[in-house]
Formats: C-alpha cells, sequence, structure tokens
C-alpha cells in the first residue's frame, strides 16, 4: 500500500518529520519498506504578500519591497510595476531554481545578492518566469509580476494554490494480512489519530436532493441472489456526466501511488477506493440491459457453469457455478469484486453512470482470483476483508467527486440492498489480562483510552464498577465494521499493546528451568556423528531435498513425488543422499576441484504401503587424490579406492559403537553400483550400502576418476550402537607373535580366513592381522598369497614357545583342511 | 723389536686407523685389524703366556693399558660417526609444505545451527523436530491459518502427490502443535530444521532452507519475558553489542505478533539501521485450545527465524545457493 505524506495530513494533523512518520508507523506494525521523496513542481516557491513597496534609492525603475512569505518577512528588490503593498504574489526563495525554459541547460538558481547595492532574498515572478500561461489557471494576462488571487493562503507552496502535486514523501507500507483496514489512506490516519490523539477529519460528502427528477429505485433496480456472498449491494446513479481527463491534483496522486490515470469517473473510484479502501465500480448506465419493467437491473448471481465472460482487460473467461457475477436480467456485467466487464465500460461518450459499492465474502473472492489467476486492487482488498459498513459512505463520497469534476446530477437516493445488516462484534476486556500477557501494569483508564482511540466503543456503564477484590469489571467493547481482524480478548491486548509501544514493554530475565524433548538427545548424537566424519577428514555438505526423479531412481523405486513441483530438477523428495552427491560431485569437478571428500547428514523419504516414510541417513561422497597434496613420496598420485571408503565407515562404526558389522559383497553391478557391498548386522540387519559408481553413469555426471559413495541408515545405527565404554587392564605379561603366509584361491575371502580361525579356537589368540595380500610371480594363477600376523597373550604368564607353536599349529591344519591353502611356514 | 716397542706401534697404527675411518663400517675394520681375532694387538696378547715368567707382571699391564686407550679411542671414534650418520643428508628445509591430514569442516548451516542451539539449551531448552513430510493440519489450521487464510499466500506450498494431500512442512512451527499434543505444559523446546516453500531459487530464496524456532509454555508468561529471551539468544548469536527492536506484526498463530530487528557495527557497515531478524509473538489461544491447553492457565511464547539468513550476515555470503552447492571451495572456508 502507497500513501503519501501530504494525503495523510488531509484526514489528520501530525507534525512529524517524513522520517519520523516512517519511525511511528513501523513501530505501529505498518512497516515501511520504502521511502521515496518527490520533488513537486515549483519547489521553493510560495504565495507571499506584499507588505510595503518603496523606490529603490540607486535605481528609478527598480522598488524595495517588504514581503511576507509565511514565516517572516523578507526584502525584495523588484524591476516589476504592476503591484501595489498587499497584492498577493509568487516568490521564489534562494536556493531554489525556476522552473527550466525550453533549450535551457542549467536551471537559474535564485540567491542572495545585491541589486545597486541593495540587498534581494529572493524574487517575485511572473508568469513568463514561472513558465505558465495565467488563463489556464484562470488569471489575468498582465506584464509584471503573476498576481494572485486575494483568498490565496500566504506561505502555501505555490504548486498547491495551483492545484498541482507539491513535495512529497511517498511511502510503501507492508500491510499485515489483518489489517485490510490499513489499505485506506483513511485507515493508516486513524492509527496515526488514535496515535497523536489528534481528531480523524472524514470527508463529509453531501449530495444534492429535491432537485425534482426521478428516485433512484425508479431508474435501477437490484435483486440479490446469493446474499451468503454478497450481503450487501448499493447501486447510485448520475446523470449526464461528462467523462474526461482528471484534473491535475487526482491525476498525481493516482500516479503517485503506482495508478495511471484513466478518466475522471474511473479515476474517482480509484481515489476512493484507496480513500476508504472501499472498491467501487462504475458501469456505463445505458448499458446495463432491463427487466421486463423496463427498469435497467442488476442481478448479484453465482454463474453458471461455462458461462463466457470478457473481462474489462478483454480476456474472455470462463466461468463456473462457484464464482459470483454481477449481471443485468440478460447477461454478466462484472465479475464480482474482481474486474468489470468489458460490455458496460465506462467510454468516452458515456454520460450516466451507475456506481456500484457492495461488500463480498473474502473467501469468495480469493477462489474465483485464485482459479482465474486474476489479481486486482479490488480483489485483494475483498479478499482480505472489506468494510461492510462503508459501502454507502464510500459510493456516497464517489458520487460527490464525479459531481464536482464531470459535472452531471445525481439521481436522488441510493439503493442499499442490505437485507440483514450485521450487529456489530462486542469483545470483553479482562484488564488484569493486560498484565498477564504483556507483563506491564496499565490503568484500566489508559488502556480503555487507547482502544477508544481506535474507534471502539465502550458499551458499559461509567464509573467502572469495581468487584470484591477492588479489580475493575471486564469492559465490553463494540468493535467497528472496518477491524474485522478484532475478534478475542487478546486482539484488544494486542491493540493496547501496539498503542503504548512493544518497545516499551521492559524485557525480563530468562527463567531458568529445564525443557525435556525425545529428540534431545537425537540431537546431540546427529552432531557427534558429524565431528567424526569432520575428524575422519571429510567436509559436511547439505543437499536439495528435492532432486530429480530419475536420479532418485537409480537408488530405489520407492519414490516420493510432488503434486506441484517447481521444476523437473526438483521433483520428488530425495529417497537417498546418494544422488544429491553425484550432483555435488558434478558441480565440483565442472569447477575444477577434483579430489572431493564428503558427507552429508540429513533427511531422506521413501515411499511406502502406510504413505511416505522418513529417515536420517548418512552418506559419504569420494573420488580424487587419497590425500592432500604433496611434492615428494611414490604414493602421492594415490587416487581414492574402496579400500579408502571401506576404512572410512570402519573407523566411523567403531567410533561410534556399533560393533559386529559385516560386509558382504553383492553379486551384480546395479544401476548405481558396478561393485559394491551391503553393509550388515548380525549378517541380517541392512545398515547401508558402499560401492564404486558404474563408470557410465559417472561420466554422465562427468566425472573422471573413480567415484565411491556409501550411505548409512542413522536410525538403525543410532538404535543399534552401544556407546558404553568400558577400561580392560593393560596386558601385564608379554605376547608372542606368529606370522604366516598361504596361497589359497582367490575366492577365498578375509572373512572366510577369520571364521577358520574361529571355528579352529586356537588358545590364548589375542588378535589375527593381515598384512599382505600378493597376486603374481610364484603365486598359481587364480590364486593369492595372504600373510597374517597372529599374536598370542596369556593374561596371567608369559606363554611358552611350546604352548604357543601346538595351538598356532591348531590354525595352520584348519587352513590347510578347510581352505586348501598352501601355507608357507 | 722388543714387545714392548712393538705394543707402542701397534697402538699408534690403532689410533691412526680409527681416525682415518670415515663411517661406523669402516671403524669395524679398522677395530677387527686390532682386536679381532688375527688382530695385532690380540697377536701381541697372545705372546705374553710364551715370555719368561718375572717379565709377565710389566708387559701384562702395559697391555692392559693400551687396550683401554685403545678402546677408549675406539668408542670416541664410534660416538663421532655415529652422530655423522645420524645427520640428514641434506638440511630439512622448513619452509617447504608439509604432509597435511585433512581435517573435515562442518557446513556453515551446521555451525550456526548448533551456536543457536547452544544459546537456547543454555537456558533450559531441549531440542525438539518433528517430520518434514506435514499434514495440512499442523502446519496451517491448528496453527490457526485455515484454508483460504490470505496468511497462506506468504507460504506457497509443495504437496506431495497423494489423495491425503500430504505437503512439505513451510515454518517449523508446525512441531509447536505436534509437541504441544503430546506432552503436558509446561514446554521448553527449540526446534531446528529444514522447511520448504515453492519459491525459485534466487540469491535470496532456495526451495528447502532451515528455520529454528523457540517455544516456551509456562504460567504467567508474558510479553516482558519473551523480549528478555530473545535478547538473551541473539546476545550469545550476534554478540554483545546487538541491540533489538521489537515491533507489531501479524503472524496467525500469534497474537500481540511481533517482528524482530537488529542493529550492530555489522548492520551499520552495510548502510543500514536496522535488519529484519526474526518473528516472534505469544502463543494465540486459538493454538492452546486447538491442543488442548486451557489459554485461561497456560500462556507462552515462539520466535523463530531463517538460519540462513543469520549464517549470511555472519559469514558476508550474499548467495543463499552457495549454502546448496557444497562446493568444495566454499566448504573448506569454515
Amino acid at each position: 500500500m502507497k500513501v503519501t505524506l501530504n494525503w495523510l495530513k488531509q484526514y489528520v494533523d501530525f507534525n512529524w518529520t517524513p522520517e519520523e512518520l516512517s519511525e511511528r508507523l513501523t513501530m505501529l506494525g505498518l512497516e515501511v519498506e520504502g521511502i521515496e521523496k518527490r520533488a513537486g513542481e515549483f519547489e521553493g516557491i510560495v504565495v507571499a504578500q506584499v507588505l510595503t513597496r518603496d523606490k529603490h534609492p540607486n535605481a528609478d525603475k527598480l522598488s524595495v519591497c517588504r514581503v511576507n512569505d509565511g514565516r517572516g518577512e523578507r526584502q525584495i528588490v523588484c524591476g516589476a510595476q504592476n503591484f501595489q503593498a498587499g497584492d498577493k504574489v509568487p516568490l521564489i526563495l534562494p536556493g531554489a531554481a525556476l522552473p527550466p525554459k525550453p533549450g535551457e541547460a542549467q536551471p537559474f538558481v535564485i540567491k542572495v545578492g545585491k541589486i545597486r547595492s541593495v540587498e534581494s532574498h529572493g524574487m517575485m515572478c511572473s508568469h513568463e518566469e514561472l513558465g505558465i500561461d495565467p488563463e489556464t489557471i484562470g488569471h489575468r494576462k498582465e506584464d509584471g509580476l503573476l498576481l494572485l488571487k486575494a483568498d490565496a493562503v500566504v506561505g502555501q507552496p505555490f504548486a498547491e494554490y495551483l492545484g498541482r502535486s507539491g513535495a512529497d514523501v511517498v511511502y510503501d507500507l507492508e500491510i499485515t494480512p489483518n489489517r485490510p483496514d490499513l489499505n485506506s489512506v483513511i485507515g493508516i490516519a486513524r492509527e496515526i489519530s488514535a496515535l497523536t490523539g489528534n481528531p480523524l477529519r472524514l470527508p463529509e460528502p453531501a449530495l444534492p436532493s429535491g432537485n425534482g427528477g426521478p428516485k433512484v429505485d425508479e431508474v435501477v433496480a437490484v435483486r440479490m441472489e446469493a446474499t451468503d456472498v454478497c450481503p450487501r449491494y448499493t447501486a447510485r446513479v448520475l446523470k449526464g456526466v461528462r467523462v474526461g481527463p482528471s484534473p491535475d491534483w487526482l491525476k498525481s496522486r493516482l500516479e503517485q501511488v503506482g495508478l495511471r490515470s484513466i478518466n475522471n469517473v474511473v479515476d474517482v473510484t480509484n481515489f476512493v477506493m484507496l480513500e476508504t479502501g472501499q472498491p467501487l465500480h462504475a458501469f456505463d448506465y445505458h448499458l446495463v440491459g432491463k427487466s421486463e419493467s423496463g427498469v435497467p437491473t442488476v442481478v448479484v448471481r453465482r454463474a453458471v457453469s461455462g458461462e463466457g465472460f470478457t473481462t474489462l482487460d478483454g480476456t474472455v473467461r470462463k466461468l463456473d457455478e462457484a464464482m459470483l457475477l454481477i449481471a443485468d436480467p440478460q447477461k454478466g456485467i462484472a465479475l464480482a469484486g474482481v474486474m468489470g466487464g468489458q460490455n458496460t465500460e465506462i467510454q468516452t461518450e458515456t454520460q450516466d453512470v451507475l456506481l456500484e459499492s457492495a461488500w463480498f465474502h473474502p473467501t469468495q473472492i480469493r477462489r474465483t482470483s485464485k482459479a482465474l489467476g486474476l489479481r486486482t486492487d479490488a480483489s485483494y482488498r475483498f479478499e482480505r476483508g472489506a468494510d461492510i459498513g462503508v459501502a454507502e459512505f464510500a459510493s456516497r463520497r464517489a458520487a460527490a467527486l464525479i459531481l464536482e469534476l464531470a459535472g452531471g446530477v445525481v439521481v436522488e437516493g441510493v439503493v442499499d440492498a442490505y437485507p440483514s445488516p450485521a450487529a456489530p462484534k462486542e469483545v470483553t476486556l479482562r484488564h488484569r489480562r493486560v498484565k498477564e500477557v504483556l507483563g506491564i501494569d496499565l490503568q484500566p483508564e489508559v488502556i480503555e483510552c487507547h482502544l477508544q482511540q481506535l474507534g471502539l466503543k465502550l458499551t458499559s456503564r461509567k464509573p467502572r464498577p469495581v468487584d470484591a477484590e477492588g479489580e475493575p469489571e471486564p469492559v465490553t467493547f463494540q468493535v467497528p465494521s472496518y477491524r474485522v481482524d478484532l475478534k478475542r480478548e487478546v486482539d484488544l491486548i494486542e491493540e493496547v499493546a501496539r498503542l503504548h509501544g512493544v518497545d516499551r514493554i521492559p524485557s525480563t530475565t530468562p527463567r531458568r528451568a529445564m525443557g525435556e524433548h525425545p529428540y534431545d538427545s537425537v540431537y546431540d548424537v546427529l552432531m557427534e556423528v558429524r565431528r567424526l566424519m569432520a575428524g575422519l577428514g571429510l567436509s559436511e555438505a547439505q543437499g536439495q531435498t528435492l532432486v530429480n526423479d530419475a536420479a532418485a531412481r537409480l537408488v530405489t523405486p520407492h519414490v516420493v513425488a510432488l503434486a506441484n513441483p517447481l521444476s523437473s530438477d526438483m521433483n520428488v523428495l530425495r529417497p537417498s543422499l546418494l544422488p544429491g552427491l553425484l550432483d555435488t560431485l558434478r558441480h565440483n569437478l565442472s569447477r575444477r576441484s577434483n579430489d572431493v571428500q564428503l558427507f552429508e547428514l540429513g533427511r531422506v523419504f521413501t515411499a511406502t504401503e502406510g504413505g511416505p516414510k522418513e529417515g536420517w541417513r548418512l552418506a559419504i561422497a569420494l573420488t580424487g587424490a587419497r590425500s592432500p597434496a604433496f611434492w615428494s613420496g611414490a604414493d602421492r598420485e594415490a587416487r581414492c579406492d574402496a579400500s579408502d571408503l571401506k576404512g572410512l565407515v570402519e573407523e566411523f562404526m567403531e567410533s561410534l559403537g556399533v560393533r559386529g558389522v559385516s560386509y558382504v559383497r553383492r553379486g551384480e553391478p546395479g544401476s548405481l553400483f558396478i561393485e559394491s557391498a551391503v553393509v550388515a548386522l548380525g549378517g541380517k540387519l541392512e545398515l547401508g550400502q558402499l560401492g564404486q559408481v558404474q563408470p557410465s553413469l559417472a561420466r554422465r555426471y562427468d566425472l573422471r576418476d573413480p567415484v565411491f559413495l556409501a550411505e548409512l541408515n542413522l536410525d538403525l545405527l543410532l538404535a543399534k550402537r552401544n556407546p558404553a565404554r568400558s577400561f580392560k587392564p593393560l596386558p601385564a605379561f608379554p605376547a608372542s607373535a606368529r606370522d604366516l603366509a598361504m596361497v589359497v584361491p582367490e575366492a577365498t575371502t578375509h572373512d572366510a580366513v577369520l571364521a577358520v580361525v574361529r571355528q579352529a579356537k586356537p588358545s590364548n589368540l589375542e588378535s589375527v592381522d593381515l598384512f599382505d595380500v600378493f597376486r603374481g610371480r610364484h603365486v598359481l594363477e587364480g590364486h593369492k598369497s595372504m600373510a597374517y600376523t597372529f599374536t598370542y597373550r596369556a593374561a596371567d604368564r608369559t606363554l611358552k614357545d611350546e604352548e604357543v607353536n601346538a595351538a598356532h599349529q591348531r590354525v595352520v591344519e584348519a587352513f590347510k583342511a578347510t581352505l586348501k591353502a598352501t601355507v608357507r611356514e | 723389536m722388543s714387545l714392548l716397542n712393538e705394543l707402542e706401534a701397534v697402538k699408534a697404527g690403532a689410533l691412526v686407523a680409527f681416525g682415518a675411518a670415515t663411517d661406523l663400517p669402516g671403524l669395524d675394520q679398522a677395530k677387527g685389524a686390532v682386536l679381532g681375532g688375527d688382530g695385532r694387538f690380540t697377536v701381541l696378547l697372545k705372546q705374553l703366556g710364551s715370555l719368561p715368567k718375572e717379565e709377565r707382571p710389566a708387559v701384562g699391564k702395559a697391555l692392559n693399558a693400551v687396550k683401554v686407550e685403545i678402546e677408549a679411542a675406539l668408542g670416541a671414534r664410534r660416538a663421532e660417526l655415529e652422530l655423522k650418520a645420524a645427520l640428514p643428508t641434506e638440511p630439512t628445509d622448513f619452509t617447504l609444505p608439509g604432509r597435511r591430514r585433512a581435517v573435515g569442516r562442518l557446513h556453515p548451516l551446521t555451525e550456526v545451527t548448533d551456536d543457536i542451539v547452544r544459546a537456547f539449551r543454555k537456558l533450559g531448552f531441549a531440542v525438539a523436530d518433528g517430520p518434514e513430510i506435514e499434514d495440512e493440519y499442523h502446519c496451517f489450521d491448528a496453527l490457526n491459518t485455515p484454508a483460504d487464510h490470505p496468511a497462506r499466500d506468504s507460504q506457497d506450498t509443495f504437496f506431495l502427490d497423494a489423495a491425503s494431500r500430504p505437503l512439505l512442512r513451510t515454518h517449523t512451527s508446525s512441531v509447536q502443535i505436534r509437541v504441544m499434543e503430546k506432552m503436558p505444559p509446561p514446554i521448553r523446546i527449540v526446534v531446528p530444521g529444514r522447511v520448504f516453500r515453492r519459491d525459485n531459487a534466487d540469491a535470496t530464496h532456495n526451495p528447502t532452507f532451515h528455520q529454528i524456532e523457540g517455544l516456551y509454555v509456562d504460567r504467567g508468561v508474558t510479553v516482558g519475558d519473551l523480549k528478555g529471551t530473545v535478547e538473551a539468544v541473539f546476545r550469545e548469536v550476534l554478540g554483545n553489542d546487538v541491540k533489538l527492536r521489537f515491533r507489531p506484526h501479524y503472524f496467525s498463530y500469534t497474537e500481540p505478533s511481533l517482528e524482530i530487528d537488529f542493529t550492530n557495527a555489522l548492520v551499520r557497515k552495510l548502510g543500514k539501521e536496522w535488519l529484519e531478524i526474526a518473528g516472534c509473538g505469544m502463543v494465540h489461544p486459538q493454538v492452546f485450545e486447538n491442543v488442548g491447553y486451557d489459554p485461561e492457565v497456560w500462556s507462552g511464547w515462539a520466535f523463530g527465524f531463517g538460519i540462513e539468513r543469520i549464517a549470511m550476515l555472519r559469514y558476508g555470503i550474499t548467495d543463499i545457493r552457495l549454502f546448496y552447492e557444497n562446493d568444495v571451495r566454499f566448504l573448506r572456508q569454515f
């Protein structure tokens, strides 16, 4: 909503600077989003009165005058002859510039100077100097000064005297949706009035009556067929109107707040809408069809499904029966509360005008506007809730302005179809609740005064009764029809807070207390997971929740789709963090960051029979160099491989306290991985997966080096972790180690080796560590050599060699028997 | 030549040979030539038995003295050569870049979220969360924003393709309802989380973003309490020089509703007087009624704000999309 400083001042007095007004409005809840200072025409030129006129001591043709500029007296040297003391003239003050003449490069700036050694503080102006034709403003054309009318107000800006736009300040205000009354200049002025205590000056439009012509109900009828959504409809008729351009003041008012001037009649309806918040519509009276009785008739009805209607903007709209139409007996003439129809538009030749001022139900207008994708200043106001009480006033105000600006006569009376007028709302306030909610002590009188200044009427009797405890009895207020937002006690308390000033409510120290929620500990674990991953050298990524369907299906077919996506890039919820990480890798590689090691922790969504299911996941992505760049060493070029990924997952699992994890290789490549393993707990519960991305897929993402991804189900991990730690005494006796190398068939896994060891149960075995895997020279084709260190230790003594050898021999025998291993002892 | 004369020659030769050895193997070789089985000193020592009995004590004594001298010289030379061997062949250039181990960084949004959570926890708040897929009731209706309410305009919503019209929560306020439905008052929670609005991505919008929300419900909670807590939290998060301004606003689920502006040196550097940072208010009695709390007994406040906005201010980031691109050059800066 845009409003100007001068416009507001028409309705209420205040003496704030433009900046103060901005601050006050903001602190009242009308946030000022922009302030624009508009220089007006004739800046620095005011109406002044000549007090004395004396001859210049040093020049015959000049005079020295004392002039009142409205603030004080000035001495002016003047060369004109056509004036005398008492005349009112335009005076340009020092520092201001005359309006530029055509072809003039630099404006002529007036300075304090001496003319024949007498100081002159400004200049009285002729019409030529001002660049105006006196006859167009109703003044005599004569040589010398432009003489102003006797009733001109001394000190008034000259632009204002002419009725042109003076300097002004345009405010762009954010009006919250609960305050439709503030979508009007009067509404905003009312707030200022409440804050300052200065009275609100409303226009008092009076229309001529008793002119002997027909009464309004003889020339127009209104048929209400949908009072549930249009409970009030008023109509007025003006005849003999001359449609033409609007006067300058109206044009410039509208243009200042961003509206285009169309013609005087339409401009008046827009002006009154801005002024009162009530949208109006003007029809060409003769284009409104008549009923059988011969009277032009407005029918407020629901549209017929499929009914076509051409709105003012020339678009043919297809309506349905949920939409409200203003019609005549034959056809639709306006889309109620949204936009008029082309068939009854005001045109240059229009002479008689039918003026509509009605109230439409917010939901009704909102649905229509949404369904048609058509938003107008009118629909905006109706859907937020217009003031049902102001409809007749706004119509009267518009009619009076049309008479003033476009001439014609008004048909006496108004059709005000308002079959069941709304009863005023009443809200009761308990004074103590003000303190309970706001935390401040206000006198009952102060509370009531604030509310009354906003236009609420106290219905309770005075003086105020007091209950047994000396508390004032609750008071009931009648809420004016424009305050649709005031529904219950707390709404009144908010008004008190606004007028008292929220900044004046003292802050109180936070009260200590323990909150609780089951998620509290989950949050801690999620942070612990993040810190673990960062400690392992991975940086954290945060991807989009919305991803592309095809990418999502790389991971699972159980994808949750959006009904109203913004684009096909983001049309499903991520079922996994991996598609997003692939996007992230692509982004980095396209920017020549080839070495990427990231993790992400976030929620994913999968479709299940019972609806979409949310879950926490942790994912890892590795590609490029294994270590930060270094300038020496054989392995400095090393790229990340599957073992890097596996190592990260192992270290993470152990740190988190998840034990008994196995990694089961998948037999077949899938759409995502060329080679992968399922991460499982107890051999059954799937915790996640890890693997190398299909090279063909990697190429589609412009990834060159091998890419390794892992994803773990954090919900399961958190449920299965055991973070408890207990201390084991450090060993007191030395260990004995036995190295063992054996050649086994390629298919023999490390897990299989460990399984054999477990089965052999060698006594006092402390640990088994793999230290070499070798293929090639001296190793049979299709086989590999695996080398392990076995560490034996007893808790209570130093083991004898024979004991260790005997135990170790069990392992060797088991390998030979179970794994078909050739053991090199 | 007498044995004693020979002994002097052996000693002198040994000392020269030890001095001449340039490395430890060389020294060992020199040692072998003197003290080894066939070494020159050993040979002399073996001759001791063949000497006349009366000469033996004096010669034996001399032999011993020489042996001690030779071994001392050997030891000294060995220490010299060991030190020489331990020295690197080339001096280390300590200005060369070292062999780095990468430390991962947390995402700036995580860092900021955790800072805010910590500030709330100091005041006794527990972290809470709820589902990101919500229903209209918890996201809107229960928060006093019924269908066709104009306040829904500013929160354009993603709906899921399902009959029950589930949606992606547009704010963390839905968690207020979830928590109050399950738990009796008093309530003291802080809710960080992802939220979604159907906005095209640009420098200040991303369809996914993060909010954090505080909710406090107890007996006798006032606007003064709200202001006090908000000030405490923002002093923690934005620094002690932060100034806050509360001004009336509108949210359907609070009454009165306030918006919070802040200012500090950073804001002034941006050439602004105030920057909008958060919204807050006293929980609307209708919301309490919706979750079965008696608004005559319980009162409370809620406040919430965008995490990206705080992170952008703190780090001077001007494009919200950077948070979701995960450019490693970006991530490594935090």
